[in-house]
């Protein structure tokens, strides 16, 4: 029964996570009341508050699975689960936070030397520092192996020269996990060579610029690296491991609930406006329709959650989350516009018209990100059988 | 799923693999009863996996009954098991014993009212027309909602006492009229319908069944297109070495994925009770993957899947007919839209996380 090469076993959540769903619902509701955040489209790629972060820090909401001599409380990946989709539903800005706490901590926590935790895990928890993640360059987006940043032996340590691009604020970051090579790149081995290093923001001969998107953000940089020393202490893992490292970090990039909420702001100031103005059978029935939608893919996203909390890496079911949440997430902004009249205009007093313009500006990239959809889906067809 | 969901379903895909074969299928199209199918099936206490020990089942619960109902779906099995375990369901609510042989329920069609009136002797006599009811030519027993007033009632009776004009739906699964002139209902054979059941969640009921059944034909149709896209061979290699039919098989993967989530998940909801919304989005969401994933098989199949003699078709028509069949997804949408303006902006994250902790009720 199912599908071969994909499983999808209905999970549920522990019922004790009812307490700490209700925690995380009283601080948005007294946040919210206090002006602490308005709810956006995308707010947790785009909007970046170190205060509001600090302030999950002092909930212990940062870094809650990690171990307890790290500042972490080991709870579980279903608590995590269920703190990081009310955040998400509400639109709430955690940008800062997010790479640390979703990826770059487990990466150190897999892979990284016991003092790389040390320095950097209990300083996430505490929402003192910020990490970016330097994957991507000119020439390699998709394909990320084809990564050329180099990591040269000197003297006793390495020097680091490249370039990053879409480095998520790596302006606003004290530290980067960069994914870069020891060896040139054989065509017939390409994913070999590969490492990661953890590098301080304020080491000598990093320079960032902004990239500016079309929406007016500012959160994508490049960084160029120019000569910048790397101790035998900043590497993480080992030497010539990255690919299966950064594999393995992808599927905790790939597998959260943000990747199908972006727009749900958008849908709530939707359901708001139609209910004000008396909804008609058409948006009505748009209305049950994306809800379906969002509900059979919350469903499907805690499977993978489940996967993963129960120690495994569903990869391709990640994938399949992933392709179908961030195309869902695009189509729900032309799904509302079709049975509703409204401006776009990110100035208005109108809460739907704001986020309409919010989730239009910042569409091209919600299925970009993180792996382009064609990429993923080739993804799929190699965990189908079929590559 | 648990140890006896396992064995049920384990037993039942043995079962079906051998005896709701593409000629057996063919054939009940034709007219032939799947008579050494529904023997067997029967044999193995499928059809009243759900029903109370003391009602004449083994005392399952309901997701063990529909997860049978899936694979005989994927199986495109010939024989009304969605409507004997939906017939249980309902006499067993009204404690009434549920009989040997093939049933099926009435009404099917929206609109549809069988009336109960109380007979002079005890009992009723019901009058009415049920349309397009599953099976109910090959059905010994139909089981029948109607009202007496503003009562809910069930009875039993026997299908060779009513009128059945035959007719078909898209798959060409029998969906016959059953006229009810007069019909007697014995006052041991009928009575109050349980406090579960009423026309609404017979039709939610109805809607259930037909999600877990499009749940499980999905995954045919899919397994099908994989099947064929690594045999056939075109331009010097087989078809899913292409990287637009790969494309297309993702897709199509992640709709089977939805499709079997958002049953189970619908079935789960239906066993702890009031789980109209879970059904109406489930079968909103299984309906629109059955378009999809219909249209997207039949497109990678080729001109081959687009014939009788090719199999995909019996899952396909399945598909096509089942999505129509207790509401469509517009319909279903619709319901929930209703439900959800109603509640609100604030009440959609709720709904959709299945959880109201921390509101202030």
């Amino acid at each position: 029964m199912g599908i071969e090469g994909l499983r999808f076993p209905l999970a549920d959540l522990p019922p004790e996570t009812e307490t700490l769903r209700a925690e995380v619902r009283d601080f948005l509701a007294e946040e919210r009341a206090s002006g602490g955040f308005e709810p956006h489209c995308d707010a947790w790629m785009s909007n970046w508050s170190p205060e509001f972060s600090r302030k999950l820090a002092a909930r212990g909401w940062i870094g809650i699975m990690w171990p307890k001599k790290y500042g972490g409380q080991e709870r579980s990946a279903l608590e995590r689960y269920v703190i990081t989709e009310e955040l998400m539903a509400a639109g709430t800005p955690v940008f800062a936070h997010w790479l640390g706490d979703r990826q770059l901590g487990p990466t150190l926590l897999n892979y990284g030397t016991e003092a790389q935790r040390e320095l950097i895990l209990p300083r996430i928890v505490k929402g003192e520092i910020f990490l970016a993640a330097g994957m991507s360059e000119p020439d390699a987006g998709s394909d990320l192996a084809a990564a050329r940043t180099s990591l040269k032996r000197s003297g006793d340590g390495w020097r680091l020269n490249g370039t990053k691009v879409w480095t998520s604020a790596a302006h606003l970051a004290d530290y980067i996990i960069v994914f870069c090579r020891t060896e040139a790149q054989d065509p017939n081995h390409r994913h070999a060579g590969l490492n990661q290093v953890l590098v301080p923001m304020t080491a000598p001969g990093i320079h960032i610029t902004p990239i500016h998107l079309i929406n007016g953000r500012h959160h994508f940089n490049q960084v160029v690296f120019e000569d910048v020393e790397v101790g035998d202490d900043q590497i993480i893992g080992e030497i010539g491991a990255g690919w299966k490292q950064i594999t393995d970090e992808l599927v905790y990039e790939r597998s959260g609930p943000e990747r199908y909420l972006s727009t749900f702001p958008l849908f709530v100031a939707f359901i708001d406006k139609i209910r004000r103005d008396g909804a008609t059978a058409a948006q009505t029935a748009m209305a049950g329709r994306l809800t379906a939608q969002y509900w059979a893919l919350r469903r499907m996203s805690l499977c993978v959650v489940s996967a993963m909390a129960a120690g495994g890496l569903p990869n391709t079911e990640a994938a399949v989350v992933k392709d179908m949440g961030t195309r869902f997430e695009k189509d729900v902004i032309d799904a509302v516009r079709s049975v509703l009249v409204a401006r776009p205009d990110a100035g208005s007093s109108d809460d739907f018209e704001v986020r309409l313009a919010e989730a239009i500006l910042a569409s091209p990239g919600l299925t970009l990100r993180g792996g382009a959809n064609a990429i993923l889906r080739g993804v799929i067809a190699r965990g189908l059988g079929l590559r | 799923m648990n140890d006896i969901r396992v064995m049920l379903t384990e037993t039942a895909e043995k079962l079906f693999t051998g005896l709701a074969t593409p000629e057996v299928v063919n054939a009940s199209e034709q007219g032939v009863w799947a008579a050494n199918l529904w023997q067997a099936v029967e044999a193995a206490g499928l059809p009243r996996a759900a029903v109370p020990e003391d009602l004449g089942g083994s005392g399952g619960v309901l997701g063990d009954a529909f997860a049978v109902v899936g694979v005989a779906a994927t199986h495109s099995a010939p024989i009304p098991l969605a409507e004997t375990v939906l017939a249980g369901w309902v006499l067993s609510s009204a404690g009434l014993a549920v009989p040997d042989g093939p049933l099926t329920v009435v009404p099917e069609t929206r609109g549809d009212a069988i009336i109960f009136t109380p007979a002079d002797g005890g009992g009723w006599r019901l009058t009415g027309t049920a349309r397009h009811v599953a099976w109910a030519r090959h059905a010994h027993h139909i089981v029948v909602v109607g009202r007496d007033g503003d009562d809910v009632r069930v009875g039993l009776v026997k299908a060779a006492d009513c009128d059945i004009q035959t007719d078909v739906n898209l798959a060409g699964e029998p969906a016959d009229h059953v006229g009810f002139g007069g019909v007697h209902v014995a006052a041991s054979d009928g009575g109050a319908a349980g406090a579960s059941v009423t026309m609404e969640t017979l039709w939610e009921m109805g809607a259930l069944a037909r999600t877990v059944q499009m749940a499980g034909a999905l995954e045919r149709a899919f397994a099908l297109t994989v099947r064929y896209t690594s045999e056939r061979v075109q331009f010097g290699r087989a078809l899913s070495k292409f990287q637009a039919v790969q494309q297309e098989i993702a897709l199509m993967a992640g709709e089977v994925a939805a499709a079997g989530v958002a049953a189970d998940a619908a079935v789960a909801a239906a066993e702890k009770g009031a789980a109209t919304q879970a059904i109406a989005a489930a079968k909103a969401r299984v309906g629109q993957a059955a378009g999809m994933v219909a249209a997207s098989a039949h497109q990678l199949h080729g001109a081959m899947g687009f014939t009788q003699e090719h199999s995909l078709h019996h899952s396909t028509r399945r598909l096509w007919a089942w999505r129509d069949e207790y509401g469509s997804e517009g319909e279903w949408a619709e319901k929930l839209g209703s439900w959800l303006v109603a509640q609100g902006g604030d009440g959609i994250w709720p709904f959709v996380s299945g959880s109201r902790a921390g509101l202030k009720e």
